[in-house]
């Protein structure tokens, strides 16, 4: 009976640690694609401003 | 007018890192990540009945015997994980190439994870059957060491930032940490210890319906690891990327 704690835990610590893990990194890879759209956006915007002053 | 022509003619930095963002569609999980976190699902689910509805009771530790089948897995994988490390830390520094260095930073965390939990589920194996968390047994420390080294890597590479320096120095770190990785294999084989020896041997240390379980839960956790490291390595590429375009607006 004490064995079955042991087992219990030691399978919902894994399971969990798992899905933790998947969970922080989805939130890390789209932390990072939210940073990347803000960045692009950036650059995109200074590139047109250059683009517009050798225009004029 | 002239002038207008030759200035979009010309690619800028940005607009090449911009061009590469594109092609590497950011956005979206490579095809290999769904395919391997499918079969990663299956293959967990087939294990866990196995373990718990096909594997027969052991007569002598009872129930918690079957940690066995997650904690050998999450060992195999947390070897593969450093090792995984080492060889592209060496080719690294033989040809320099920024995917090789992510590929040795996605397998340093995703083998940390593993490693994590091979402590974890052999403390709770130990408690019961040893009647102590933990012994200084000769597997047992060269696996912790392994762990320490792990997270040392982890450490040293974000303390170093993402800099051909800081992947050379992770690269020597590696080589040194997997000397351990054979000690922790064959400790068991060298010198007298606590730790059981090996179960799948020619004379029939584990039943068949035992070795089937095991062999079944080593290719799933092989198959989690090669998704986890599809995902840390999109992971990398994503942040090098946004690392760049920063420095570009700056």
């Amino acid at each position: 009976m004490q064995g079955s704690i042991y087992l219990v835990i030691a399978y919902a610590i894994v399971w969990l640690g798992l899905f933790a893990y998947l969970a922080f990194l989805s939130m890390r890879i789209r932390g990072v694609q939210t940073e990347l759209a803000a960045v692009e956006e950036l650059v995109r915007e200074s590139q047109e401003k250059k683009e517009n002053n050798y225009g004029n | 007018m002239a002038l207008t022509k030759q200035a979009t003619d010309m690619i800028s930095p940005a607009e090449e890192h911009l061009n590469s963002v594109d092609r590497g569609h950011p956005a979206r999980l490579p095809i290999a990540a769904l395919i391997l976190g499918g079969l990663s699902c299956i293959g967990m689910l087939a294990s866990i009945w196995l373990i718990f509805f096909y594997t027969p009771i052991d007569a002598l530790q009872g129930v918690t015997q079957r940690i066995f089948y997650f904690h050998v897995p999450t060992a195999w994988t947390g070897m593969l994980g450093f090792v995984v490390m080492t060889v592209a830390s060496i080719v690294y520094l033989i040809k320099p190439d920024e995917r090789l260095d992510w590929i040795a930073r996605a397998s340093g965390e995703v083998g940390a994870v593993f490693l994590t939990f091979l402590l974890i589920t052999g403390s709770l194996w130990g408690k019961p059957i040893w009647g102590a968390w933990w012994v200084w047994d000769p597997k047992l420390t060269a696996a912790l060491i392994l762990w320490f080294m792990f997270i040392g890597y982890l450490m040293l590479r974000s303390y170093m930032g993402r800099t051909p320096e800081s992947a050379r120095v992770g690269a020597v770190w590696s080589i040194v940490g997997v000397i351990d990785v054979p000690i922790i294999y064959f400790s068991v084989l060298w010198w007298r210890g606590q730790h059981p020896g090996p179960q799948i041997t020619s004379d029939g240390g584990l039943p068949p319906a035992a070795v089937l379980t095991l062999m079944v839960s080593l290719a799933t956790f092989t198959l989690l690891y090669c998704f986890l490291m599809v995902l840390v390595y999109q992971l990398q590429r994503l942040q090098t990327q946004a690392q760049r375009l920063h420095a570009i607006v700056e």
